[in-house]
């Protein structure tokens, strides 16, 4: 039991951003870099997804960001140059080389701290805050981000084009993410909507709540999630509560975990016996694409549409 | 007090381990992902030298070296004193329910949204979690018969932490997945969050918690023939018995709460000093102290540089360095 569960949260956790309430609490300024000696006008105050304000004395030139979605953002703005160091997680061309300081939770503080960044992106969800802690008391402000839904990306892609002095990109990066979504939503306005079931994970089951930004994605894809109802984040389903609500198309996300694959899940009996298995529904969604809540979700949309609605993409172009 | 395989003096014995000790500490401070010069190694602990460099010896490197060397040196000799007592070779320091009342404590702290808010709130929950189901675990056994028997004591330390460990993963299972993600980083132990503050904790709880423990030494000998053969002997048994158990268990829970859970260390290195020198607790105490300071050290800068900067669990190298340096020592036959 115990290691079902530990199972399920580092796939849970390695799949997308992280799950929980935001801790928003008063404004307590973070440690600004002791040189000040920028002037008052260039100074920049932007309050994080913690509720801290993270004072800069100007645009950070200096980045390390922790959350792999938000280093995409970053390079969405144009401002990869900036970026000094990058996670283990990190798979972008333009970070690749750059020095790894680690995990996105548990980086190594030292690695960080030898790279001067005037600049760290850290999550929020973290509950232990180890990391934030240690660097804010060594003079590094820190921003937290939550990444759970689109809202928290158009969010956090203005908070970045702030902290990096890159307002215009932003605003130009989520106008045309606006735009993709739209798209998206219009192309398949009058389709008939399939009921979906997003496999996450499938021993156990999870799926995607309606409150992440893939249960979102899925419903301007022209898709249903069958546990749209579910409060939960990540909700963990029972294998027959699948069975009884019985979706039309199960839309697995490939190239994660090699469980998720499409033989093992016709292999296993209860998914095997699905409706949409048995009758050949299903599709995959590139995961890496749809495990990173950033710039790319107008990208990551239009794969969903493309797979709920082959026939539909495959006469619109872009 | 038979075994011993090396006839060393016990002031040679300490020497020996104290300077391995040291010499852990320094490698330590010397080694870890940003690789340094020795000479920038000096300056930097002068205070010299480049600002970054003085940041990482100063304030990352040289406390979590003396964390590491003092929660290893607190484990081993909590687990000695706890094999001693329950003259069992399976006992170690978390046999009484300290380390899952401790997770107990850290897990309220994680879920609650606490540990989020106040820096100090994960490790001072942990230290109530591992104080209070050591209390529970003391009041069941002395709730059996006149006095303190260890068996019942021993079973009473193995139920709670059945039950303590089912109510973790209760919570656990209704909670988020970012905070089972904590909780289970917490449970695996690291010393990524040592700081001079917990440093200064643990000194001030370990310098005169080793005091009783070192005292009891020779009443801890006697108890290891048997608690009526310690009688006869003039050991007040009931008194040492209580001390070292509720000294021991204080040691650990102060260790557990700054670092989490770290296995292997309180139960093995206590046997392999006993293995090389005897049992007699005067020498081995202090010795096995030593010997976890050293073994921690090592195996915490190893876990911090193995894989460059992503960090090992430290459980992962304790065990895996560990384990066969021991069975290598237990395969070696015995001088005496």
């Amino acid at each position: 039991m115990p290691w079902r569960m530990i199972a399920t949260v580092i796939i849970a956790t390695a799949i997308v951003a992280c799950a929980s309430e935001t801790d928003a609490r008063g404004a307590r300024s973070t440690a600004t870099s002791a040189a000040s000696a920028a002037t008052a006008d260039s100074t920049l105050h932007v309050t994080d997804d913690n509720g801290h304000v993270v004072t800069l004395p100007g645009p950070a030139h200096r980045v390390i960001s922790l959350i792999p979605s938000a280093t995409e953002s970053i390079i969405a703005l144009g401002a990869s140059d900036r970026i000094v160091g990058r996670t283990r997680y990190d798979v972008a061309p333009q970070v690749a080389s750059l020095p790894n300081v680690g995990g996105g939770i548990d980086p190594s503080v030292e690695a960080i701290v030898a790279l001067h960044p005037d600049l760290v992106i850290a999550w929020n969800t973290d509950k232990r805050q180890i990391a934030r802690a240690k660097l804010v008391a060594l003079g590094v402000p820190v921003f937290t981000m939550r990444t759970e839904d689109t809202t928290d990306v158009f969010r956090g892609i203005a908070n970045l084009g702030k902290l990096l002095g890159r307002d215009t990109s932003a605003r130009r990066v989520v106008a045309s993410i606006h735009r993709d979504l739209d798209e998206v939503r219009r192309s398949v306005a009058g389709q008939p909507t399939p009921s979906v079931f997003y496999v996450v994970y499938n021993d156990p089951p999870m799926t995607a709540g309606s409150k992440t930004f893939i249960g979102q994605l899925l419903g301007i894809a022209g898709g249903r999630s069958i546990f749209a109802d579910l409060d939960a984040l990540w909700p963990q389903v029972p294998l027959e509560e699948i069975i009884r609500r019985d979706p039309d198309l199960l839309v697995v996300p490939i190239g994660e975990f090699k469980t998720n694959s499409l033989e093992h899940l016709r292999a296993r009996s209860g998914w095997r016996d699905l409706r949409a298995v048995r009758e050949g529904h299903v599709v995959t969604v590139p995961s890496d694409l749809l495990s990173r809540p950033g710039a790319n979700i107008g990208e990551a949309a239009r794969a969903l549409r493309t797979a709920m609605h082959p026939t539909l993409a495959a006469g619109v172009t872009r | 007090m038979t075994g011993a395989r090396l006839a060393w003096p016990v002031g040679v014995r300490l020497a020996v381990l104290g300077a391995l000790a040291v010499l852990a500490i320094l490698a330590g401070i010397r080694l870890g992902v940003v690789s340094l010069t020795t000479r920038a190694l000096f300056d930097a602990i002068a205070g010299r030298g480049d600002p970054t460099t003085v940041t990482i010896i100063r304030q990352l490197r040289a406390p979590r070296a003396l964390q590491a060397a003092l929660v290893g040196a607190a484990l081993a000799v909590s687990g000695a004193t706890f094999q001693a007592l329950l003259r069992n070779p399976l006992a170690e320091p978390y046999i009484l329910g300290v380390s899952s009342g401790a997770a107990a404590g850290a897990v309220l702290a994680v879920v609650t949204g606490w540990a989020v808010r106040f820096v100090w709130a994960l490790p001072l929950a942990a230290f109530a979690g591992a104080v209070l189901s050591m209390l529970v675990v003391f009041r069941i056994a002395f709730s059996v018969g006149r006095a303190l028997d260890t068996r019942v004591l021993l079973l009473a330390g193995v139920v709670m932490s059945s039950f303590l460990v089912a109510l973790i993963w209760l919570v656990l299972n209704f909670a988020d997945t970012e905070s089972v993600r904590s909780a289970i980083f917490w449970m695996m132990g690291s010393h990524a969050g040592a700081s001079w503050r917990s440093v200064g904790i643990l000194v001030a709880c370990f310098v005169p918690a080793m005091a009783v423990l070192f005292s009891l030494a020779r009443a801890l000998n006697l108890l290891a023939i048997g608690e009526a053969t310690a009688a006869y002997l003039g050991a007040s048994v009931e008194r040492t018995k209580l001390l070292a158990f509720a000294t021991a268990t204080l040691l650990t829970a102060a260790s557990v709460s700054v670092s989490g859970t770290i296995g292997f260390v309180g139960l093995v290195v206590p046997h392999a000093v006993r293995l090389l020198w005897g049992s007699d607790n005067r020498a081995l105490l202090p010795c096995a102290a030593l010997a976890g300071a050293a073994f921690l050290v090592g195996a915490d800068t190893l876990a911090r540089t193995l894989a460059g900067a992503n960090e090992l669990p430290i459980g992962i190298v304790t065990a895996l360095v560990g384990v066969p340096c021991f069975v290598r020592l237990l395969r070696q036959p015995r001088a005496v």
